[in-house]
């Protein structure tokens, strides 16, 4: 009797203590699964592929700001704008290269040119990403570190207002979009029609986001990278060049955001303010996961996607804001550094 | 191989050391000892280049270093382990040695240092996939040496390595030290236990409220009066 009585309560801690243990990972793991559950029911498999697709969008957004964030701990508010530049970048290389191979295009090329706007998008969001890193936040971070956090989020808010306004003023307010990237039919899987542009722009995101993941962990450089966002005093002991790292991870971040709004042209289309709601997004699901955690993001991206999408089923168009922000609130209550805990481990004054 | 000239260093407004002058010759194991606030680390964070001095030089294998950033002194052969350790504490102990070697471009000769410091340092080698937070504070002390190691440097700064620990494992620490020291490395070492620091080292340097009160073979200073007095308790 006395071995039975021992037996039982020595497995049941073993599991309750590593639930207990994980419990962020679990609670989320079990409501994302209860969402996936009740979405799949009401929406059928379209609405869940639909929001795998969005996930990966978002994921690919609020990398970039993560890493910014974890490396830089940049509060950035321009993030929106890269996704802008992307957008139009991608409209100005696609249409006139769309229109010049004429009515009956070779069908192979006619399907490569999409890919070409968005990789010139990513190429001129990483030129762009240097180059405000090197006039804007490099001197800042020679000149001082005190009130690091609040100087760096004025600032980026400052190039937010001078760019949305600087691409009004050039290239005019109207919207520049496109029908289709791919003039093709939709296509069926699982029992959804997919439209090719949006498994076009998951394509795009989830190379991306694996390109940038295999970077981050399997080389010399993007180990540097999470050195510096860890430990900035120990990157230095060891021979790392902050600056370069600094200037590299801002041009990630902007390359990744611009490739984003290329990919998402036939969707958002290119305007100056077009950058407004992913900036929100890509903050919200930063938020939820805890500030500057990179592999987060990516997960927080198709959490926050299946939100939006169950949010969008069972309660009206009105609700889609307010939902979502009341769980965000609800989580940050209850764990402050995040979902999965923030790695910002904040800098060093000097 | 490094020299300081009259180094005045500090943080904004607070001068923290008045005019200091060392040096230390290649092979040599030199102590710098002395209480609670002298300028200890303040003096390593200025040859590492984390601090900027304000005023005199470090010269380094005859280079002027003062105005250096600290990335380019560690690839210069300078190794820093800080009193704060500065591991990355989310990482493996294996990506914290490899990034050690983070300025080393031969792939294999990384690999060939790694598979020495494993060797010098089996509880490493025991736990290479741990993440460096998890670790003890004693294991996390001999992962920033290692750590140290890994570049190969010509010269290496400690800083209160036996700091906090308990007794055997500042045994451990030490006797890693001087197996360094067989290697060939240089060490300039600061410690506040000085009865060991003295024992072990050639010579050294007693720096008190930001200045260099004595200095001298490390048997001659340990019969000093002043420092029996003051650091041995007798």
């Amino acid at each position: 009797m006395a071995k039975e009585t021992l037996a039982a309560p020595a497995m049941e801690t073993s599991l309750m203590t590593r639930i207990k243990d994980n419990l962020p990972v679990v609670l989320v793991s079990v409501f994302s699964l209860f969402l996936v559950v009740i979405v799949g029911i009401k929406g059928g498999p379209a609405q869940i592929l639909n929001t795998i697709i969005a996930g990966g969008m978002w994921a690919l957004l609020a990398v970039g700001l993560a890493l910014v964030f974890g490396v830089m701990n940049i509060p950035h508010f321009a993030h929106g704008e890269s996704f802008m530049v992307g957008a139009y970048v991608a409209y100005f290389v696609f249409t006139p290269l769309v229109e010049s191979m004429g009515e009956t295009p070779n069908a192979m090329l006619r399907a490569l040119v999409p890919f070409v706007g968005i990789l010139a998008a990513g190429l001129v969001g990483a030129i762009l990403g240097i180059i405000i890193e090197r006039l804007i936040f490099a001197p800042l971070r020679k000149r001082t570190r005190s009130g690091w956090v609040m100087n760096a989020f004025l600032l980026t808010v400052g190039i937010s207002f001078v760019m949305t306004n600087g691409a009004t003023l050039t290239i005019g307010p109207n919207f520049r979009g496109i029908p289709k990237y791919w003039d093709i039919e939709p296509i069926e899987f699982l029992g959804a029609r997919l439209s090719a542009d949006r498994l076009g722009a998951f394509f795009v995101a989830m190379v991306t986001i694996g390109v940038l993941w295999f970077f981050l962990r399997r080389t010399r450089t993007g180990r540097a990278v999470r050195a510096v966002s860890q430990d900035e005093t120990g990157a230095q002991l060891v021979g790392i060049n902050l600056n370069f790292i600094q200037t590299l991870t801002f041009s990630l971040s902007t390359a990744t955001a611009a490739i984003a709004g290329a990919a998402l042209l036939f969707m958002f289309q290119a305007y100056p303010t077009v950058g407004l709601k992913p900036l929100y997004f890509a903050w919200y699901v930063v938020m939820l996961v805890g500030l500057g955690n990179i592999a987060g993001a990516i997960v927080g991206g198709f959490i926050v996607a299946l939100l939006q999408t169950a949010t969008q089923l069972f309660f009206t168009i009105t609700w889609e804001t307010v939902i979502p922000t009341v769980v965000m609130i609800i989580v940050l209550l209850l764990a402050p550094s995040g979902l999965f805990g923030s790695e910002v481990k904040g800098i060093q004054e000097q | 191989m490094l020299e300081l000239k009259n180094l005045d260093a500090g943080y904004d407004f607070l001068q923290v050391l008045w005019g200091i002058s060392l040096q230390v010759e290649k092979g040599e194991f030199v102590a710098l000892v002395g209480p609670n606030g002298a300028g200890k680390s303040t003096t390593l964070r200025s040859i590492s280049g984390l601090l900027k001095p304000k005023g005199g030089k470090i010269l380094f294998n005859g280079k002027d270093i003062s105005t250096l950033p600290a990335h380019t002194i560690s690839r210069m052969g300078i190794s820093y382990v800080s009193e704060d350790l500065n591991l990355f504490t989310d990482m493996s102990v294996r990506e914290n040695l490899i990034l050690g070697a983070y300025a080393v471009k031969d792939k294999e000769l990384q690999l060939e240092t790694l598979a020495y410091i494993f060797e010098l340092f089996p509880r490493l080698a025991e736990r290479h996939n741990q993440l460096a937070g998890t670790m003890s504070g004693g294991e996390r002390k001999m992962l920033a040496i290692a750590r140290g190691m890994m570049s190969k440097p010509q010269l290496m700064l400690v800083d209160e390595p036996s700091l906090g620990l308990q007794p055997n494992l500042v045994h451990d620490v030490f006797t890693a030290l001087l197996k360094l020291r067989q290697q060939g490395v240089t060490i300039l070492l600061v410690e506040q236990n000085v009865n060991t620091t003295l024992e072990i080292t050639d010579r050294a340097y007693i720096l008190e409220q930001g200045r260099i009160v004595m200095e001298g073979p490390s048997r001659e200073v340990k019969e000093n009066d002043h420092v029996r007095n003051a650091y041995l308790g007798i």
